[in-house]
């Protein structure tokens, strides 16, 4: 991973790419990398969709290795949704590909001057950027058996759906998994636009002939995994959990706490959350014949998710996740998970965000387009968004734009950015984190929950309100460092509660680059992707008054608890203080 | 080892079933004594605990009352689920929902109160109540029995419900064999798990 491949989409005579060293960007990796270039090389008041902006892939610095866990990808540019700095990431299989391939980033840069659809074949050899047209409208699932038929199943693919070419808010990029299926997905922020704006359907990627990547110090490095993998497998959330019922083994206890968003955040509490709760996913999975366990890229040993299969046994979409279970499910008033296993699948191919689709879906039933619980109508209006009509373009502007457009006055974003699954006024501090990332409205901002380990701004206590500003800045410092390693983040619930499993982290990046690193560097990381980030965003427009929550959630408490978001405002302010 | 229908396990202990507990008596005491979940079991597996829709972090101090609904669950996933662990270090992150005791008085005697297993905890200890006796709701019950798959009642030959020891494949054909609001369902073990 010493070289960086940029492809010139609109470079005279057609698309163009040029490998260069890697040069300043030299040991940043994930969105560390993608966060570095954004920052330096985009214009920050430039339109994302415009020539300007640049789409930049990265993976992790562990990513093409035998560490365990690290096959994340990033995905970073200036966001369509948001109008600030994005990083999306996914795992799959690309990020061991593209580093195997010895890529620290591949970055589209520019736009092309026709309306071609491209495809790029990358390599042992280098890039291919050629015109294919007949992929034009292709869903991600139609796409994909196309180009294995073209060039075999030894490929990872990154592609936009219908929703990308489109040049939608809600597109995502879709990542192939082990089995070939576009269902892992950099999801957040409108990333498949830039994609599509750049005229990029698919990037091939083909790592046959490349070798395992190689650390410094081979031996340290393969002891180092082997700590960090025992310790992921014996700590009960990321050796029990995770596997047993996957992420969406949370919707029971969120819902339970009162802060699972239900019907448009108008409650805390849904009651069919049973019906789609992760114990009964896991149940319906196995006795269908899918799987209840199954890892997304190879390397994966918490192995959190699965395989949905329909009635009659046939495979429909990858396990749902809570996320999405929650946003197509709770969020809608729908309790039927074969309902919300088909809106994850036309998410899929169509490539659009599960998160950002489900709340825009929320929003369209308060405003009156559908009636809460109607699945078959919440499926018809994401159908709409895949086709690209009328409705399907408000509908693909997401949340904030649908909101707009049919007059609905709560509508629950950051930046333009649709909450996730935890309503803030129950969750104050993840509300903390909603407000003040720099990516709008995100849970993973604030996820590496091993800040404790890290001493991330020294001790806070737990126990006062106060705390959760600093531990909220705490949990985006640690998050952005993890976020650079590649690492997935649920590495993050055994480094909580078990150090030695962190000090195996930070041996394996030692033994692999020949490094010293320890706990204090990681946090300087964290903190220099996040002032990177913000300044993107201040030269962007971006003020204080963008770290904000919608106002109704300082005035409608929400039941069962009957709470409001109460951190004042100036509060908010002293997150990135440091 | 005995392995039992998981389905019904699953739907039954996640909606809740009834157990009677000593009001007033702490939620301690009310896992040991009522629930008979061993002292360890409590301190290291069940991480997360909620008491009328409230994260505990301390459950010598939290106490029953009629009607009380307690969740019980493993160390979850994800910053929230962190979050919600009993004394966790995230616990100020939920401030505004966490349990504190209202000092209210309560009456004496034996109360209600609703239990529910989630995740772990649902397979671990989910069993040993349906074996020793839990009240569910009939509506529930029915809804869940009607869920249950061929498998189930192939492999599963009775259940026992208010003591009445009830022939699977009758209970398949007529639901309407239990009636009223409540009842003791105990799951006699004759077969596989479905």
């Amino acid at each position: 991973m010493d070289k960086i491949l940029r492809i010139d989409m609109g470079a005279d005579g057609g698309p163009k790419a040029t490998v260069s060293p890697v040069g300043d960007y030299a040991g940043l990796g994930g969105r560390a990398m993608t966060t570095a270039v954004v920052s330096r090389e985009v214009p920050p008041l430039c339109h994302p969709l415009g020539e300007e902006n640049k789409l930049v892939i990265a993976p992790g610095l562990l990513s093409g290795t035998i560490a365990s866990m690290s096959g994340r990808i990033s995905v970073g540019c200036k966001s369509p949704l948001t109008g600030g700095i994005k990083e999306a990431n996914s795992g799959g299989q690309a990020a061991q590909v593209i580093a195997r391939l010895g890529y620290a980033a591949i970055i589209l840069e520019g736009n092309p001057k026709t309306d071609d659809i491209y495809k790029i074949l990358i390599n042992k050899d280098g890039a291919a950027i050629t015109i294919d047209n007949s992929l034009r409208m292709l869903t991600n699932y139609d796409l994909i058996p196309r180009i294995t038929a073209e060039f075999g199943d030894n490929v990872a693919c990154m592609s936009i759906g219908t929703a990308g070419e489109m040049k939608m808010n809600v597109a995502s990029i879709a990542c192939t998994d082990m089995e070939l299926h576009p269902s892992r997905h950099a999801g957040r922020g409108g990333v498949g636009a830039v994609m599509g704006s750049k005229g990029v359907k698919v990037i091939v990627l083909d790592d046959t002939g490349m070798p395992m990547r190689e650390a410094k110090d081979p031996e340290g490095f393969k002891d180092a995994n082997k700590r960090f993998t025992a310790g992921l497998l014996k700590h009960p959330v990321t050796g029990q959990a995770l596997p047993a019922y996957g992420t969406n083994v949370l919707a029971n206890i969120i819902n339970e706490a009162g802060a699972y968003p239900t019907r448009n955040f108008k409650e805390g509490r849904f009651e069919g959350t049973a019906k789609i709760s992760g114990e009964t996913e896991a149940e319906i999975e196995v006795k269908r014949g899918g799987l209840a366990t199954h890892g997304c890229h190879e390397g994966c040993v918490i192995r959190c998710s699965g395989i949905y299969h329909d009635k009659d046994g046939h495979y429909l979409t990858k396990q749902p996740e809570y996320e999405t279970v929650w946003a197509h499910g709770a969020n809608c008033g729908i309790d039927d998970l074969d309902a919300i296993a088909m809106l994850d699948f036309l998410d899929d191919t169509y490539g659009i965000d599960t998160i950002e689709m489900g709340a825009t879906i929320g929003v369209a039933m308060e405003a009156g387009l559908a009636t809460f619980g109607d699945a078959e109508a919440a499926i018809n209006l994401v159908k709409e968004v895949g086709k690209g009509s009328h409705l399907g373009r408000i509908l693909g502007g997401g949340a904030a734009v649908t909101g707009k457009v049919y007059g609905v006055e709560r509508v629950p974003v950051v930046k333009g950015q649709a909450m996730p699954a935890y309503d803030p006024r129950a969750v104050q501090g993840i509300g903390v984190t909603y407000a003040t990332s720099t990516m709008g409205a995100d849970h993973t901002a604030g996820y590496a929950i091993a800040t404790n380990i890290l001493k991330v701004g020294g001790y806070v206590d737990p126990l006062k309100t106060e705390g959760q500003i600093e531990l909220s800045r705490n949990l985006q410092i640690a998050t952005a460092a993890v976020d650079s390693t590649g690492m997935c983040l649920f590495i993050a619930f055994a480094i909580l509660d078990q150090p030695d499993t962190f000090q195996a982290l930070l041996d394996l990046l030692n033994a692999f680059y020949g490094l010293s690193l320890t706990g204090d560097g990681v946090v300087e990381l964290g903190k220099k992707v996040l002032s990177m980030e913000r300044d993107f965003n201040a030269r962007a427009g971006f003020t204080a008054l963008h770290d904000r929550l919608p106002r109704y959630f300082s005035t409608e408490p929400v039941a069962p608890h009957n709470v409001t978001f109460t951190v004042k405002d100036e509060d908010l302010d002293k997150v990135f203080n440091w | 080892m005995e392995e039992y229908p998981s389905s019904l396990v699953s739907q039954v202990v996640q909606d809740g079933v009834i157990l009677t507990s000593r009001a007033g008596c702490s939620l301690r005491e009310f896992l040991t004594e009522e629930c008979r979940i061993p002292p360890e079991y409590i301190d290291t597996r069940i991480s997360t605990i909620f008491l009328d829709g409230s994260p505990i972090d301390d459950i010598d101090s939290a106490l029953i009352r009629d009607g009380s609904i307690v969740a019980l669950s493993a160390a979850m996933p994800g910053l929230v689920g962190a979050t919600m662990r009993r004394g966790g270090f995230y616990s100020s992150f939920r401030s505004s929902i966490t349990h504190a005791e209202s000092g209210e008085s309560w009456r004496a005697g034996m109360v209600p109160v609703r239990l529910k297993l989630f995740n772990l905890i649902m397979d671990e200890l989910g069993p040993g109540f349906l074996k020793r006796g839990v009240l569910v709701k009939c509506r529930d019950l029915a809804r869940a029995l009607a869920r249950q798959p061929d498998d189930f009642w192939e492999k599963c030959r009775n259940l026992t419900v208010n003591g009445e020891r009830i022939e699977c494949q009758r209970l398949r054909r007529d639901h309407a064999l239990f009636s009223g609001e409540m009842a003791l369902l105990t799951i006699a073990v004759t077969g596989a798990a479905s």
